[in-house]
């Protein structure tokens, strides 16, 4: 490969062409050359109009369904997804079935995407069988190439698992992360308690079942003196409670789906169930507090909470119908939206370029000569609709098709490969 | 106006006051139908209505059927527990293969909230709602706020208070938007447990002490415990409920004027209501249920004639 970006402004913090617009040569997958009007004859040379480049975005959790539920995505067609929208590093849950509890999921993953333009890092469960009873064999699969450790939507709801799971991570460094909903108060619910849902009849989840559980959390990473990441946050004192955390220097970490910031409860209206999601949407007051955390970097990760569903598990009543969104492709444009005037672009580009990597501990690209490329090209300002047939998930579920969006990647490089999203 | 600006009865968040008074002039005229010797008219011959009852239920299956009788329409009545019916493409699957046989109109029960709105997305036949989950069951607000309206001339200015479950009740949903619709002064009264955290944000009034809201009141609709649709306890046991919400002819006595005790049935005696407050002269529940006929086939035959337009 022999790549000539011509004339993109560079979104790096801390970078010292940082806003600048610049050429950027790439043979084979080493950036070669950093300068104004590079002039090579054989270069192949992408352009576009208010070309943006920053280092390869990064997506901190996502489901691909595989194995297990190949009928709503699989390693391949979840990695289109991730490529479409702009990421060359994803981090996979472990909600598959058999769900990743063993090194075996663990190396089926890597071996099944393996030289991919978009890198696959494969999360474990902390139980065995995500039942939250037992510890998963978390040491085998970190041995293996697990990133992380998490039960997914299926937070460790007893305390003393989850204080083992943080202790016994220590002995190799492991990340434990938790989605934070405490099941006895959240019991059956659908969506946001609040207004809406007394309007609709729908059982609320409180915003006191994520508090509740994060508040427990903190206590237990404390009392282990351990890290701990909080994944999908969607309340306003969730924010206001890990900051607190982290300013008496626990090493408490948090994401937030780009949806939650964006949505409110309001959109339920009229029962549709592609705004179903888990955490669900919740309060305008909630969304500027989540905000609010990512400028301030409370929340350092936006992440996409891909979550693949079949129409058959969608298309229904709204009580029986499955949590989540195919997000991948929309994440970028979701948060652009969200942000826009609020938190500078090189400042939230962060929470999907460096952030999620050093959290995971994954290697953090860079922009310079020498050094392999890793990067994602892009255009903030893009207007773009999506279209049902630009959807290359084999789900569908997104309350974005036919909607207007704003920013979108272009291309990505990694690995020697080049792909146009 | 003779004309309702909805094609379906979903909900009465959806109504407006014109259709409302629409429906209760309409009721007017057939409540003097069914009180004729011959309480039969042509109005809806020809047209199918199928009753798909996806939950339990006596008195509004029963109420609709009537309606559609006393119209002359041809109907199909379809009944299945809840627990049998949990699946999405059941309801559709269902729905469709009984529209296959050419219904015009659906009178659905169904245990999940917004199953009307959802089936109203996926067929071409009139739907009405008779009830769903824990979301709306409007002609049910429609014949108490007709009972009111039949018991004190007007609606508007009334204060009424709704007692009970309020947290699981559609009935206390679709109510509340109805009355305030028509201009009266709503209040809610239970347990706490049993009180939606975000209700007063509907522009009701919140008590709980029963003997404060009685004295508040001219009407009193004291809702049934509904049991069946709480699936982890919110009071200890009945007895207590009732030591807190239940209504005697003792408390009825001690207030310091008379009320209007309605109750949308079927009445746990001795729970909410006793038998002396149910069969007493304050009581118009025997009236609501005479009323839900005429309210049924006032909306039956205003959403029938937009299918001919």
């Amino acid at each position: 490969m022999k790549l000539l970006i011509k004339s993109a402004v560079i979104v790096s913090k801390g970078h010292p062409l940082n806003g600048k617009k610049t050429d950027i040569l790439i043979e084979n997958d080493v950036i070669t050359s950093i300068s104004n009007n590079i002039d090579i004859k054989d270069a192949e040379v992408f352009t576009a109009d208010n070309l943006h480049v920053s280092i390869g975005w990064m997506d901190m959790r996502a489901n691909f369904c595989d194995p297990g539920f190949e009928h709503r995505e699989d390693l391949h067609t979840g990695l289109n997804a991730a490529a479409k929208g702009g990421f060359t590093a994803v981090a996979l849950v472990p909600s598959t079935h058999p769900p990743v509890h063993s090194k075996s999921q663990v190396e089926y993953i890597l071996k099944n995407t393996q030289g991919t333009i978009t890198q696959v890092f494969p999360m474990g469960c902390i139980s065995q069988n995500r039942e939250g009873k037992d510890m998963a064999e978390m040491y085998d699969m970190k041995l293996a190439g697990a990133v992380a450790f998490t039960d997914d939507k299926r937070p460790v709801q007893n305390a003393g698992l989850l204080l083992r799971a943080l202790q016994y991570n220590k002995l190799f460094n492991g990340l434990v992360i938790n989605f934070a909903e405490d099941k006895y108060i959240a019991a059956d619910g659908k969506v946001n308690e609040g207004i809406t849902s007394t309007k609709l009849g729908l059982k609320g989840i409180p915003a006191l079942a994520e508090e509740l559980m994060i508040e427990r959390d903190i206590y237990l990473a404390e009392y282990a003196d351990a890290p701990l990441h909080f994944t999908c946050i969607s309340a306003a004192r969730s924010v206001a409670i890990i900051k607190k955390a982290q300013q008496k220097g626990l090493k408490i970490t948090a994401d937030v789906a780009a949806h939650n910031l964006y949505f409110d409860d309001s959109v339920l209206e009229n029962f549709d169930s592609n705004y179903k999601v888990k955490p669900p949407f919740r309060t305008q007051t909630d969304i500027a507090a989540l905000i609010e955390g990512i400028k301030d970097e409370t929340i350092s990760v936006i992440c996409s909470d891909h979550s693949p569903l079949e129409i058959e598990l969608k298309d229904r009543e709204f009580d029986h119908a499955g949590f989540g969104i195919i997000a991948l492709q929309t994440t970028f444009a979701t948060a652009n939206a969200a942000l826009k005037n609020k938190v500078k672009l090189e400042d939230w580009l962060e929470t999907i370029t460096r952030n999620p990597r050093k959290i995971l501990g994954i290697e953090i690209p860079e922009i310079k000569e020498g050094v392999k490329a890793n990067l994602t090209l892009f255009n903030p300002d893009l207007n773009w609709e999506l279209k049902p047939e630009d959807i290359v998930s084999k789900s569908k579920n997104t309350p974005f098709i036919g909607k207007k969006l704003n920013g979108k990647p272009l291309a990505i490089i990694n690995k020697g490969k080049f792909n146009i999203c | 106006m003779s004309q309702l600006s909805v094609k379906h009865l979903l909900g009465i968040k959806d109504l407006n006051e014109q259709d409302i008074q629409l429906i209760f002039k309409t009721a007017d005229n057939f409540k003097d139908v069914i009180n004729r010797p011959i309480k039969k008219v042509p109005s809806l011959r020809d047209i199918t209505i199928a009753n798909l009852f996806f939950e339990n239920s006596t008195r509004t299956k029963l109420s609709f059927e009537l309606a559609e009788k006393r119209l002359s329409a041809d109907t199909i009545s379809f009944s299945a527990s809840g627990s049998s019916i949990s699946k999405g493409e059941t309801l559709i699957d269902t729905v469709n293969n009984i529209l296959a046989m050419k219904v015009d109109m659906i009178v659905m029960r169904h245990p999940n909230p917004g199953a009307g709105v959802f089936l109203s997305k996926h067929i071409n036949s009139i739907i009405i709602n008779a009830g769903d989950g824990a979301h709306e069951h409007p002609t049910q607000a429609l014949l108490d706020a007709f009972s009111i309206r039949e018991k004190y001339g007007d609606v508007a200015g009334k204060k009424v208070v709704i007692v009970g479950d309020i947290l699981h009740s559609r009935v206390a949903l679709s109510n509340i938007f109805c009355l305030q619709k028509l201009g009266a002064e709503v209040m809610v009264c239970g347990p706490t447990t049993l009180m939606p955290r975000y209700i007063s944000s509907l522009g009701v009034k919140v008590e709980h002490d029963l003997v404060k809201a009685l004295n508040w009141c001219e009407v009193a609709n004291m809702l049934r415990i509904q049991l069946e649709r709480q699936d982890i306890k919110y009071f200890p046991s009945l007895r207590e409920y009732s030591m807190l919400y239940g209504l005697d002819k003792k408390l009825l006595d001690s207030l310091n004027k008379p009320i209007t005790i309605m109750h949308p049935g079927p009445i746990n005696r001795g729970v909410e209501i006793t038998s002396d407050v149910a069969d007493s002269e304050h009581s118009i529940i025997l009236n609501q249920v005479e009323n839900g006929v005429a309210i049924r086939m006032a909306v039956l035959y205003l959403l029938a004639g937009r299918a001919d337009k």
